[in-house]
């Protein structure tokens, strides 16, 4: 049971779903419940004005992070944003009310805006991509879901684009290394080196996905088939 | 008007990824607040100006809004949706006013001016919900709107030259 229970809430790195069993269709139940259960939390830090009740806040989120088996290292980089908007916010309440008004005011609403998208985090390292689209695919039309899930699943492939263009400016002599990009000056080097042939590449991508959907009879029927393996 | 063909809807998604992808990369690497306006309202502009329909900028910012928070990507929670999809509607409404923006450096520059400038708006609403200091939450939101309306201009500026560029290679 537990590790049913454990599979149906993606807590499992392993799981797939079942073909034909199923297993897929209560799976994107089960990650739609996670996605709602993880909106209302953050809802919750939104309508919390209490220290004790962003305390219970802080705690079910450090439970949840604990019972999906994920590490705090993961949240190093969240960390810092949440440094940082401490740092703008404390500063901008001392300055308006003094340092023993302003600072407790300050890092609570700091404290509360952090607990507003952690929920949002937590949902998206603990649940498997693939579970994430298919629930997508349920609540929006299925052209609009092939253009997410298509667009999603060809980011490896852009990103090797990119990379290759990167390189091949790079040896042209375009100014783009990162160093460079400190200095706006260069910013048109990125732009005209970089993005424009990114768009041109991505364009005839566009089309040749079309090319192939056509070809695969892609809008013949109203209700999107789909491959039970994807 | 057609409707929107496949081909248009995937360059859309695709400019939806840049933008994600280059708030990725340029995530807190500058320290500044608001750089990624620079990347966001250039594949904005760039899909508006690519895709001449009424709304997509607005799909674009749709796109990336649902992806970002499925990704959970930046500040915002369920809010991240308008972050997107509020300057999206304005380069659309921009467009839609201005037919020949996307020729003149200035009115490219006008529209990614009022579309970063809705950070503002989101900022606030944000602050608000969160029940923060009126005269805070104005100098917060305007402290988070005034370097995106910087790096929005910037982003828009880049515009006028790619889609000459595009069209003269005759891709668009």
């Amino acid at each position: 049971m537990r590790i049913r229970l454990r599979q149906l809430f993606g807590l499992s790195r392993l799981y797939r779903g079942q073909p034909g069993t199923g297993n897929r269709r209560i799976g994107s139940i089960a990650v739609g419940a996670k996605l709602l259960g993880l909106m209302v939390l953050s809802f919750f830090a939104f309508g919390t004005r209490t220290s004790a009740g962003l305390l219970w806040l802080t705690g079910i989120n450090l439970a949840l992070l604990f019972v999906f088996r994920y590490g705090f290292i993961f949240l190093r980089r969240e960390i810092k944003v949440f440094l940082w908007q401490t740092v703008i916010i404390v500063s901008l309440y001392i300055l308006r009310f003094g340092w023993i008004e302003g600072f407790k005011p300050g890092a609570m609403i700091s404290w509360q805006l952090s607990l507003t998208y952690v929920p949002g985090l937590i949902f998206v390292k603990t649940t498997p991509q693939p579970r994430i689209v298919e629930t997508f695919s349920a609540v929006v039309p299925y052209r609009a879901a092939f253009v997410m899930a298509t667009c999603l699943k060809f980011i490896p492939l852009i990103l090797t684009e990119i990379r290759n263009i990167y390189e091949g400016q790079v040896f042209r002599g375009a100014k783009i290394l990162r160093k460079d990009l400190l200095n706006p000056i260069n910013w048109p080097d990125l732009v005209f080196c970089l993005a424009l042939p990114v768009i041109i590449r991505s364009m005839n991508l566009a089309g040749e996905i079309t090319l192939a959907a056509k070809a695969r009879n892609f809008g013949l029927k109203k209700k999107r088939t789909c491959w039970p393996g994807i | 008007m057609t409707r929107i063909s496949l081909k248009e809807s995937l360059f859309l998604g695709f400019c939806a990824v840049f933008i994600l992808l280059s708030r990725a990369a340029l995530r807190l690497h500058l320290g500044i607040s608001g750089h990624v306006m620079f990347s966001t309202m250039f594949f904005l502009l760039i899909a508006r100006g690519c895709v001449p329909r009424f709304f997509a900028a607005t799909i674009t910012g749709l796109f990336a809004g649902t992806a970002a928070m499925a990704l959970g990507m930046g500040k915002g929670g369920p809010l991240l949706l308008i972050k997107f999809v509020l300057p999206a509607m304005v380069v659309d409404i921009g467009a839609m006013a201005l037919p020949f923006m996307f020729q003149s450096y200035l009115l490219c520059a006008l529209v990614a001016a009022t579309a970063a400038s809705t950070k503002f708006i989101d900022t606030y609403v944000m602050d608000r919900l969160v029940s923060m200091n009126p005269d805070i939450i104005l100098q917060h939101a305007f402290l988070e709107a005034a370097p995106a309306v910087l790096f929005g201009v910037a982003g828009g500026l880049f515009v006028p030259p790619v889609i000459r560029r595009l069209k003269s290679y005759g891709v668009i």
